[in-house]
């Protein structure tokens, strides 16, 4: 598996040496700003909405910010030391490291087995190809809350269910607390993320050609065999790409959460996006440095991203 | 060169940004004779919306006076101070603002006095008590709005099917009671606790004025963690929340749940404002009130909650506020407290109220007026305070009350040191 490709002729396009075809000096000046007046749009729209946001965001973490909205000046690293200081900081780390790993562990464990799955022909394979697209055409707020409300206490139909079921003896306030709304967030969030990781690692087993399983079935080789020796490996950048893309959308998720628990009680069911969001009721600034931690972060997972990806050309 | 690419790019943006900000504000922030106020939503269905209260209002107004116009936002309370925060932010503040707090904006002197935007003879048909709870450091700046006090309401159905004779006078009393409810099943919950982020400081504050404690001393300092508010959570803890005689996760439920389950017959008792005699009516849920019980006998003094008019200087429309406030509460203060059950925060309309007849109900409320106790809110920091007591004082019922109200007396100290 090689990704690198030789260096394409066009990309050394209208470079001195060898004019692979007649440059096209006689359109004059436009021309020679090359793509940029095509990419310019793109790249001020960029500034725009993205280095500018961040910017702006940096600098508001070092600002003194009053509740009713009024800068009062420079605040130092102050706000950092306010957030590093907050009793539910670690507290709140550790979940979203927590969340991150569990959330994207299991989607992409139950994902390799729905997508072999599917990869077999079996009678109604296309409705059911159709019906696993729902959870992920469906707004991931609507799916927190629809779940919140057959979670409820006295009037949720999985409560009365299990009731029923003999699973539980007595209607159960899964989301008022840190310890039962942790598995159930986990769950929704494990839901909503099947379907793009399901559909991405399908697309990945379908690009590998029958000729190698049939060889491998020539050599004598078994099926645990066979899918350590040949599936896995081959669908490893389809895994990958599921990996990160999942790691990403679950480490800023914040619909569910909100939707489900608002964070609560307190901080004890946040992430760090969601502190985020809660800080900004009382902290403007203190808000925004917690922002510039999840970015942070955000850089880290995208350089891991790159690193391994690199792993990945270099197999 | 590339000037020339990142001019025409920047022309392109600057397009389409001036476009989308053309569909926003319609202008006319500069005109000294339009004020804008923004307003809370009470309403908790279309037909009873505050906003069918403004426009009323505002056409009246503007009837009389035909040279001021009044443009009316209403917002629902859960988002009025984050959206009011960003208008300041972004420097489109509102000319009027109603809401639940003012001595924030005091702090950063955003408020005219109320005596600049009021006549003295508005002024003086103010309740007094209202009045000095409008004051910052002896300075009027709050202008009183609504007002209520919170009493002890519960089922007599649920009561007499549990044999409860006599509503209950002292927390023990309100154990047993719950006690028996429990027992005999008359209600699923038979306290309602709402801790939630909704109004955790009101709820808090019921039971701490119990112990003879509350959020700050008589100088102002903060007084969370005291001993009266830590053995306060520690009794509900232990005779309520342990014992599974209220919710049981008091910290992440909110008022609105409590009020409904009472309205639906499903709470035995819980602490209420005048707005759920209506929601109880509705429910046909035959209903008591009576004093909140202390520790050791009813509360002296129970909490009285008021929400705020105030008028910012920003647009330096003085004289036009002043028209329109001394319109309102001397024409159409009755009509906004009769909508919604209110108390009222002026003279006149407290009297037509009591004397009318129409409103017995409210007697028990206006009975407890007199010795209402606030939160602290002429304290500038009040409103961070709050907020974060809203966040995590809940968790006081069910985790360790000594480090919950700790973790809040230390961010309130800080927060007072920041407004100082």
């Amino acid at each position: 598996m090689s990704l690198k490709a030789p260096p394409s002729p066009a990309s050394s396009r209208g470079r001195g040496g060898q004019p692979a075809r007649p440059a096209p000096r006689s359109r004059g000046g436009l021309a020679r700003l090359g793509p940029l007046p095509w990419i310019a749009p793109v790249v001020l729209l960029i500034l725009a909405v993205v280095v500018w946001p961040v910017i702006e965001l940096i600098r508001t973490s070092f600002l003194n910010i009053s509740i009713a909205g009024i800068v009062r000046g420079s605040a130092g690293t102050d706000k950092y030391r306010k957030l590093f200081e907050e009793s539910d900081f670690g507290h709140v780390i550790l979940w979203t490291v927590l969340w991150t790993v569990v959330v994207v562990g299991v989607t992409m464990l139950v994902s390799l087995g729905l997508a072999q799955l599917f990869n077999q022909r079996f009678p109604g394979r296309r409705i059911t190809r159709w019906a696993l697209i729902a959870p992920w055409a469906a707004s991931v707020l609507m799916t927190a809350i629809g779940f919140k409300w057959m979670l409820n206490q006295t009037a949720g139909v999985l409560n009365t269910l299990m009731l029923d079921l003999g699973i539980i003896d007595k209607s159960e306030d899964w989301l008022g607390s840190a310890s039962t709304a942790w598995p159930w967030m986990m769950f929704v969030a494990v839901f909503v993320s099947l379907p793009f990781t399901t559909y991405t690692l399908l697309a990945g087993l379908q690009t590998i050609p029958g000729e190698v399983y049939e060889a491998a079935r020539i050599d004598g080789a078994g099926p645990w065999q066979t899918y350590r020796g040949i599936t896995l490996p081959l669908l490893r950048p389809a895994f990958l790409v599921g990996v990160v893309i999942n790691l990403i959308n679950v480490f800023n998720s914040f619909p569910i959460i909100w939707a489900m628990t608002q964070g609560g009680p307190g901080s004890d069911t946040a992430t760090t996006t969601v502190f985020m969001y809660k800080l900004k009721e009382t902290d403007l600034a203190e808000s925004a440095a917690m922002s510039v931690v999840n970015f942070a972060m955000v850089v880290v997972l995208v350089l891991i991203f790159l690193k391994v990806s690199r792993w990945n050309e270099e197999d | 060169m590339n000037k020339r690419a990142v001019a025409a790019g920047a022309a392109v943006l600057a397009m389409a940004l001036s476009v989308t900000a053309c569909g926003g504000d319609s202008g006319g922030s500069g005109d000294k004779n339009t004020i804008k106020l923004v307003a809370a939503d009470y309403g908790d269905k279309k037909s009873n919306a505050s906003k069918i209260y403004w426009d009323s209002v505002v056409k009246d107004f503007e009837k009389q006076n035909k040279d001021i116009k009044v443009e009316v936002q209403v917002i629902n309370w859960n988002d009025i101070d984050k959206q009011v925060k960003t208008m300041i932010q972004s420097g489109n503040v509102p000319d009027l603002l109603q809401t639940g707090g003012y001595a924030d904006k005091v702090a950063d002197d955003l408020l005219y006095k109320a005596d600049e935007v009021l006549s003295p003879k508005t002024r003086e048909n103010l309740i007094p008590s209202f009045a000095k709870a409008g004051e910052v450091d002896g300075t009027q700046y709050g202008i009183p709005w609504v007002s209520s006090t919170r009493v002890l309401f519960y089922n007599k159905k649920v009561f007499k099917e549990a044999g409860i004779k006599n509503p209950p006078k002292t927390w023990d009393e309100l154990a047993e009671a719950a006690e028996k409810i429990k027992k005999s099943k008359a209600a699923d919950t038979p306290y309602a606790l709402p801790l939630g982020p909704e109004e955790a400081q009101g709820e808090s504050m019921m039971w701490q004025l119990g112990n003879g404690g509350g959020y700050t001393d008589g100088g102002g300092k903060y007084t969370i963690d005291s001993k009266a508010n830590v053995d306060t959570f520690k009794w509900l803890q232990d005779n309520l929340v342990k014992p599974g005689l209220t919710y049981s996760n008091p910290a992440t439920t909110d008022r609105k749940t409590a009020f409904a389950d009472f309205a639906a017959g499903k709470a035995g008792m819980l602490n209420g404002h005048p707005s759920l005699i209506q929601m109880a009516k509705e429910g046909k849920v035959d209903y008591g009130v009576t004093t909140i019980p202390g520790k050791d006998g009813p509360l002296k003094s129970t909490l009285g909650v008021a929400d705020w008019m105030m008028a910012f200087k920003d647009g330096g429309k003085q004289k036009q506020i002043k028209k329109f406030l001394d319109f309102v509460y001397s024409k159409k203060m009755l009509k906004f407290d009769e909508m919604y059950n209110f108390m009222p925060v002026t003279k006149d309309a407290l009297e037509t109220m009591q004397s009318s007849g129409k409103h017995k109900d409210l007697q028990p409320f206006f009975d407890e007026l007199e010795n209402a106790k606030f939160y602290p809110l002429g304290d500038p920091s009040w409103d961070v305070v709050s907020a974060e007591i809203k966040k995590t004082g809940g968790k006081a019922a069910k985790e360790d009350p000594k480090k919950v109200l700790g973790d809040l007396q230390k961010k309130a100290q800080e927060a007072a040191a920041n407004t100082k």
